[in-house]
């Protein structure tokens, strides 16, 4: 039983063309650290969107976490799923970092043990300890992208979506985001990573799946997925780097660091 | 869709091909002379010159819409209030049991009802056939200040821009679990977080467009540049000024005696 | 040897009410043409140090400059922005911030730019459809900008820029919204632009796509510069490793033990990987 499915979607923007050819859709997601993938306008983050009801399909079924997304309201859904936007200041409006973290669990009335320890957690996890009391707007931007991840965590949803969360974050800052969403993975929790970033995919995300024009090139494990050169260009993607040294010294596909070194010693 | 917002339509008709001076001056006086002649004929002749300029403009579905919308439940609220409550009322038209209509009240209505009709139907006509860029450009091309002409154009794109930004925030708030729909104290509720982002935004938005003017050279001392051309004609000169002196004629010709 | 294009005295500068410089003992000389990329952490100063080149650094945002920055031999102080804006184009982070905001077609927000400078009509048009070509965006030219995605709205305000005929390019991370494919156009298009001999400065996280890039390197730290050189060099010394970090091959030889110094490029990585360690 997949975690999260999509069969036959069919969406459209209003007055624009269909955003995935007939018969729509189709893909199955299960717990673990899954990445998007895909060109730009190839439908990925209408995907996610679809996934809590931001936008709601012409035709099809979708399901997540056990839940017919059809049949649910977003503020409900938001209660399964931790979704985060490209851009923090579309939300953040509390006067600080921890009021701000808190609002989610607060909205969907967790009790208050479960807030506390949410919102700890979530603090702790992305890098704010000791930010409790600064207004969010008072940091940089790379920083409000964190309060907004925070944000998304402290409900301790069982899915987690974040819309291209390396988008201009420096080394150490993907460091955390790469142990974080290794750690929420390992937990068994559902996590989807949209991005350009395929060192990411390769370090971070076991899973991926490939999207373009609307339609599911492939979707499978991580480090096969940069195989067809033909795919990855109409996708508009290119291999992690260490895959392209790898290859470029005849070793066999390597998708992340750990495993190109080990092979290389080999 | 943001750009949706504009009510223009693209199009080659006479009206979408009118110079946008002699257009901006048929409305205006259009709407005046609605108001100012006396009597309902005439009022009806100017609401049917309106309604062949909006069928040669092929807007006419668009336009129904607008006045099923707008205009029927204005008529119907006017002439059911005049009819039957005017102080002027004495003419039966027609009794229901106790409640009787009168002609008086159903010719003030029909009058009042008329204007509102032409004063929308021209602003409709007008946003229909007439891109704001180009009423703008061609002010500017007649010596308004492009700093004022900036003002205009960028007036013209903050209800689209506002909106399009209030979407995302409610997409993010909602996302986090606040109900934005429902009952009054629910709405309340989300007030805060919807508008303290919009209005955090806004202001950011404007510093940065301050800032894209300045690097983009916005306020050089430079001779204005033609964006384009709008063909003009001595047909729609002479329109133009018979138009803006009809006006005043009209409004001269009331004070004596107009009836 | 032509003038240099933008240089730094000994520049600080601090934001209005900030208690700290952002940026602080600057000293950086580019010359005509070069291509300069500029990195380094989360609060570093890149921003500003492109704000300053542009001048927008005291003019728009006030604040307290201390020491000299000119460009193209016109000190900042002397200048205004708009006035600047003629030989000096600034791309920000945000390509939304680079929207007039008055234009309700694409190919008309590309020519808002030449239109402020006073360009004759003909050669406006000659630019723009040049500009969107370039960028890629000819298909979209009669779209509202607001309708745009967030990577096409970096492409028009890319080629907003461009139809301005800057000979001094600052870009704040030019292609953070662009997939892969995006990203490579662009660069191609830079460095056609690099090779007629514009000079840019591109602020950029991607130290690979840097390294592959740029002849030189800026890294910065907390507002000051730590190291400027050929990006073999600066990626091989320690205090840019702990601090700004490593492209992946260098990372990559780094855990491999292999000898310095040690390379920063995939040609480079592939050798360096092939050679048996003696």
């Amino acid at each position: 039983m997949p975690d999260i499915s999509l069969e036959k979607v069919l969406f459209s923007y209003p007055g624009g063309v269909e955003v995935y050819p007939e018969p729509g859709l189709t893909l199955a997601l299960e717990s673990g650290v899954t990445a998007l993938v895909g060109e730009n306008g190839a439908g990925k983050t209408t995907l996610t969107k679809l996934l809590i009801g931001l936008l709601r399909p012409r035709s099809g079924d979708i399901n997540v976490a056990g839940l017919d997304v059809s049949k649910t309201t977003v503020a409900a859904m938001a209660k399964t799923v931790g979704y985060t936007f490209q851009n923090p200041d579309d939300q953040l409006f509390e006067r600080t970092v921890k009021a701000e973290v808190t609002f989610g669990p607060r909205v969907l009335k967790r009790p208050p043990a479960d807030v506390e320890r949410g919102v700890a957690a979530a603090i702790k996890a992305c890098g704010l300890a000791g930010k409790e009391d600064v207004h969010p707007h008072d940091l940089g931007l790379s920083e409000r992208k964190w309060v907004a991840i925070a944000s998304a965590l402290a409900s301790e949803p069982s899915v987690v979506v974040l819309d291209e969360p390396t988008l201009g974050q420096d080394y150490p800052s993907r460091q955390r985001l790469r142990e974080l969403v290794m750690r929420l993975g390992s937990e068994g929790k559902i996590v989807l990573v949209v991005t350009h970033d395929m060192d990411f995919v390769g370090e971070a995300c076991p899973t991926t799946v490939v999207l373009s024009h609307g339609a599911v090139r492939y979707a499978g494990p991580t480090s096969n997925a940069f195989g067809d050169r033909a795919l990855l260009k109409e996708a508009g993607i290119e291999p992690p780097h260490v895959t392209e040294l790898a290859q470029a010294i005849g070793l066999r596909q390597c998708v992340n660091e750990a495993e190109f070194l080990a092979t290389w010693r080999r | 869709m943001a750009g949706g917002l504009s009510l223009y339509q693209e199009g080659a008709s006479l009206l979408h091909r009118a110079h946008p001076l002699t257009k901006g001056v048929f409305t205006l006086s259009v709407i005046a002379l609605a108001f100012i002649v006396p009597s309902l004929y005439w009022i009806l002749a100017i609401a049917l010159i309106l309604l062949i300029l909006v069928i040669v403009a092929g807007v006419l579905r668009r336009l129904i819409a607008v006045a099923l919308a707008l205009l029927l439940p204005i008529a119907v609220l006017l002439l059911a209030v005049q009819g039957f409550a005017n102080p002027a009322n004495h003419t039966v038209l027609f009794a229901i049991g106790p409640v009787v209509y009168y002609t008086e009240g159903l010719y003030i209505a029909a009058i009042a009802a008329l204007r509102i009709t032409c004063l929308v139907v021209a602003t409709f006509l007008f946003s229909f056939t007439t891109r704001p860029a180009d009423i703008t450009e061609a002010l500017m091309q007649r010596g308004l200040s492009p700093a004022m002409g900036y003002v205009v154009q960028s007036a013209l794109q903050i209800i689209p821009q506002t909106l399009d930004m209030a979407g995302r925030i409610q997409d993010a708030q909602r996302s986090r679990g606040l109900e934005t729909e429902g009952s009054l104290p629910k709405r309340a509720r989300a007030y805060l977080p919807l508008m303290l982002p919009l209005v955090l935004s806004s202001l950011v938005a404007t510093q940065e467009r301050a800032m894209a003017l300045e690097v983009r050279g916005f306020g050089l001392p430079v001779k204005r540049v033609r964006r384009y051309e709008f063909a003009d004609s001595a047909v729609q000169r002479v329109t133009r000024w018979a138009l803006a002196l009809a006006v005043p004629a009209a409004i001269v010709a009331r004070l004596l005696g107009w009836k | 040897m032509s003038e240099p294009a933008v240089v730094f005295e000994d520049v600080g500068y601090a934001y209005e009410e900030a208690p700290h410089e952002a940026v602080s003992d600057i000293n950086l000389r580019i010359e005509a043409g070069e291509w300069v990329g500029v990195t380094g952490p989360t609060n570093a100063g890149k921003s500003t140090l492109c704000l300053l080149a542009m001048g927008l650094a005291p003019h728009f945002f006030g604040g307290k400059l201390r020491g000299k920055v000119t460009v193209l031999g016109t000190e900042s102080r002397a200048i205004k922005v708009i006035e600047r804006s003629t030989d000096v184009g600034l791309l920000f982070q945000n390509p939304f911030t680079q929207i007039s905001g008055a234009r309700e077609r694409v190919h008309e927000e590309v020519a808002f730019g030449p239109e402020c400078h006073g360009v004759a009509p003909a050669e406006i048009e000659a630019r723009v459809g040049e500009a969107m070509d370039l960028v890629g965006i000819s298909a979209l030219a009669a779209r509202h900008p607001l309708d745009l995605s967030g990577g096409q709205l970096q492409r028009l305000a890319l080629a907003s820029l461009l139809a301005m005929r800057p000979k001094v390019l600052l870009l704040d991370e030019p292609t953070s919204q662009l997939d892969p494919a995006g990203t490579a156009a662009i660069f191609e298009v830079l460095s056609g632009l690099h090779q007629s001999g514009i000079t840019i400065v591109m602020v950029e996280h991607r130290l690979e796509t840097l390294c592959e890039l740029c002849p030189r390197i800026v890294a910065m730290v907390t507002g000051r510069i730590l190291a400027d050189g050929a990006p073999q060099e600066v990626f091989n010394r320690e205090v840019v490793q702990e601090r700004v970090g490593l492209p992946v091959y260098t990372r990559l030889a780094r855990s491999a033990a292999l000898p310095a110094p040690r390379p920063v490029r995939l040609s480079e990585s592939a050798k360096a990987f092939r050679t048996p360690i003696a």
